[in-house]
């Protein structure tokens, strides 16, 4: 566990000073082709002026602005104690310094994601829809999940990668459009100044930059972003020692049709499944965020042997029937076998349909702060938490209830 | 408002003027019997003038329109968002309504809203 | 002049390695340590747990006397535990007269429905799971501790400052290894 972390943060360190590096490369040639004299130092500067500010506002707010946007709310242990217990397990399994705070998202779409600056401040997210589909051993397997991308560090590198991938993608649209209307208004003066050749390929050179490296660095983030979502399975496992929890959760993900609105394409790599239905794009493609997550389940699902590293890695091979490795070497050190317990995952949650789902609806209005008051005669009321007055009759038997104020 | 649930059928009802609100759609599953449901849903009309105060509706707080339902027999008179989120009852109005639109003994909504409002029709009285 | 600098510089080098190295082995034991009250945190939940279990209960299972005895005897001795033997024999046993209150609940539709019992047994059984996350994780600490002990080159500083290897928590009884089987259906 420990040595992942290690490899995790040196990886982030890699790719942090790789995209770095893209930036700096593009703000000095940006600048260059605007002014040749003095353009590179002022573009440089300029670029990281702003990788600053928006690194400041990621570090500060980041994981607010994301719970704000994906429209998550904090709850209390009263809305879902299952949940917080759930939560508390894996925080003890993980040693988690403290415990994360606990979001829900009003939606029925079944997902889920971890945010935060570091273990001692992260936030767990999950949508109602997942709640009222999992039982409790699926629901340990996402939650475990998400623990193992706040305990690999990942939920910081998430952020500043899309911190830092935002960036250039501004940068290089802004020259970019630049470009574009500068060579409609004053094309001819800028062709007739002086410079020459040398000026001339520096010019090609931003014009090219500008548009590869907002692909590379989507690339690479895509491609990172991939691999932790394998890594966080096989932790996952590691903490609950339960490894169909898991894959029963992502079957019952990857079977619902529901769309989860609130999530978008900056967003969509955190998330345990990919929220963003795909238009008939191969899931396998570059491009994709997530591993196809039958892929994942399969894997999952291969680890007869034991809940090790090394197991999830000799799965993963069977699976792809390549030798790639997935977890890093030092990962796999520790030689003592871990066995599978005993679950219950894929086993209750059937009820009715009309039951589930108004017992999505009453979660959904008690993340809503609504006030629940069951009258002896079997009359529910939900108050909600604006209500104005201090008592309610019950219309059905008359009897007298306060309200909570 | 609040919302009240009984034998898993929900209704928002406001507990101060007794009044019942209906999202879009919900009038149509109370109703069982499907000529019945046909006749009453063709039956809105719209009142351009009368004395009953305009309410607005809980949903888009948009002023609602007066509208005329049943002119067959006694007609009722309920409210009607212009946005068609749903439709307001009065206290008391939804079940005359669904009492007088032959809707008969055994029916379950109609013994479920006797149910749910045991305590309120039986000591207030009819009218209204 | 040069030879006494060098000198001088890998002194510097290897006192600081020392430093940094007993510094990680002290953290290491002080985070076995925090995982051992870990587990004493979990299992005195439970304790105080059992006895609103029992009183919820009582009223439902009238044939079950001698389960719900069971139980409150067991919850006493491992209160009474004093030594790491005691207790884990204690605490075992005490996890085997739940798991046999779980199984007679079964037979008790009305016990099961009761919303107040619901919520004990979410907590109950989160708690069970609680006491084995907590024995996962210091086992793991364990782990880590004592590679760093063994291994070199922090061997030679562990063995320097007398740090020992510490024990694994392991499960004697085997019907401790089986959480409660639990419908949360």
């Amino acid at each position: 566990m420990w040595e992942l972390i290690q490899a995790n943060k040196r990886k982030s360190f890699f790719l942090f000073i790789g995209m770095t590096i893209l930036l700096l490369l593009l703000g000095y040639f940006i600048g260059s082709a605007v002014n040749p004299y003095s353009g590179g130092i002022t573009g440089i500067v300029i670029a990281l002026i702003i990788l600053f500010i928006l690194n400041m506002i990621s570090h500060f707010s980041g994981s607010k602005i994301l719970l704000a946007v994906s429209n998550a709310k904090e709850v209390t242990k009263k809305v879902h104690p299952q949940l917080f217990n759930v939560v508390e397990e894996m925080r003890i399994a993980s040693n988690l310094p403290a415990m994360p705070k606990i979001y829900i998202i009003n939606s029925p779409a079944p997902n889920a994601f971890a945010t935060g600056r570091n273990p001692k401040n992260s936030a767990i997210a999950v949508t109602a829809g997942l709640l009222s589909m999992l039982n409790r051993d699926e629901l340990q397997g996402v939650v475990a999940h998400e623990t193992s991308h706040i305990l690999n560090r990942d939920i910081r590198f998430m952020t500043y990668a899309s911190i830092m991938l935002g960036t250039i993608v501004l940068i290089s649209e802004v020259f970019l459009r630049g470009m574009f209307y500068s060579s409609l208004a004053g094309g001819r003066r800028s062709s007739s100044s002086r410079g020459g050749q040398g000026q001339l390929i520096i010019m090609i050179i931003a014009i090219a930059l500008s548009i590869l490296a907002p692909l590379f660095a989507t690339l690479l983030y895509f491609a990172i972003s991939r691999k932790r979502e394998y890594l966080a399975d096989a932790s996952a496992v590691r903490l609950t020692r339960y490894p169909e929890g898991l894959a029963s959760a992502l079957e019952k993900i990857a079977g619902s049709h529901e769309e989860l609105k609130t999530a978008t394409k900056v967003t969509a790599p955190l998330y345990i499944n990919n929220p963003l239905k795909r238009k008939g794009r191969k899931a396998s493609s570059l491009q994709s965020t997530h591993p196809p997550i039958h892929e994942r389940i399969k894997i999952l699902r291969n680890m007869a042997h034991g809940a090790n590293f090394s197991d999830y890695q000799e799965a993963f091979s069977n699976v792809k029937g390549s030798v790639k490795p997935i977890i890093p070497a030092s990962g796999l050190t520790d030689h003592e076998d871990i066995q599978i317990r005993k679950g219950e995952a894929g086993k209750g949650k059937i009820k009715n349909a009309r039951q589930s789902k108004r017992n999505l609806e009453d979660l959904m209005l008690n993340v809503d702060r609504y006030d629940f008051i069951n009258c002896v005669c079997g009359l529910k009321m939900k108050v909600p938490p604006g209500y104005s007055g201090n008592e309610i009759l019950c219309p059905r038997c008359g009897r007298k209830h306060k309200t909570i104020k | 408002m609040i919302i009240l649930e009984l034998h898993q059928v929900e209704i928002d009802y406001c507990p101060d003027c007794k009044g019942i609100w209906l999202d879009t759609g919900e009038l149509e599953l109370l109703i069982e019997d499907e000529t019945e449901k046909k006749r009453l849903l063709n039956s809105f009309k719209k009142q351009e003038h009368t004395k009953e105060k305009l309410y607005r509706c809980p949903v888009c707080n948009k002023k609602m329109d007066k509208v005329l339902l049943d002119d067959e027999g006694d007609p009722v008179m309920i409210d009607k968002c212009k946005k068609s989120h749903g439709l307001w009852f009065d206290k008391n109005e939804l079940y005359l309504l669904l009492d007088k639109s032959n809707a008969g003994k055994d029916n379950k909504v109609l013994n479920l809203l006797n149910d749910m409002f045991n305590y309120e029709t039986g000591t207030k009285g009819e009218g209204a | 002049m040069y030879a006494v600098f060098i000198f001088l510089g890998i002194v510097l080098i290897l006192i600081f390695y020392i430093i940094g190295v007993y510094n990680s082995l002290v953290k290491l034991r002080n985070q076995v340590k925090n995982a051992w009250s870990q587990i004493d945190v979990q299992l005195k939940r439970r304790h105080d747990l059992i006895p609103n279990l029992i009183k919820t209960v009582k009223g439902y299972m009238k044939h079950e006397r001698g389960t719900l005895d069971s139980v409150t005897n067991a919850r006493a001795q491992a209160m009474g535990a004093q030594t790491m033997g005691e207790k884990s024999a204690a605490e075992g046993l005490l996890s085997g007269a739940l798991g046999k209150l779980q199984i007679a609940v079964e037979a008790y539709p009305d016990l099961k429905a009761n919303q107040n019992f619901l919520s004990l047994q979410e907590e109950l059984s989160s708690t069970e799971n609680k006491i084995s996350f907590s024995r996962q994780n210091y086992n793991d600490q364990v782990l880590f501790f004592n590679n760093k002990t063994e291994m070199f080159p922090s061997n030679i500083i562990a063995g320097m400052f007398n740090f020992k290897e510490e024990e694994f928590f392991e499960i004697e009884d085997q019907t401790e290894k089986k959480v409660p089987k639990v419908d949360f259906a």
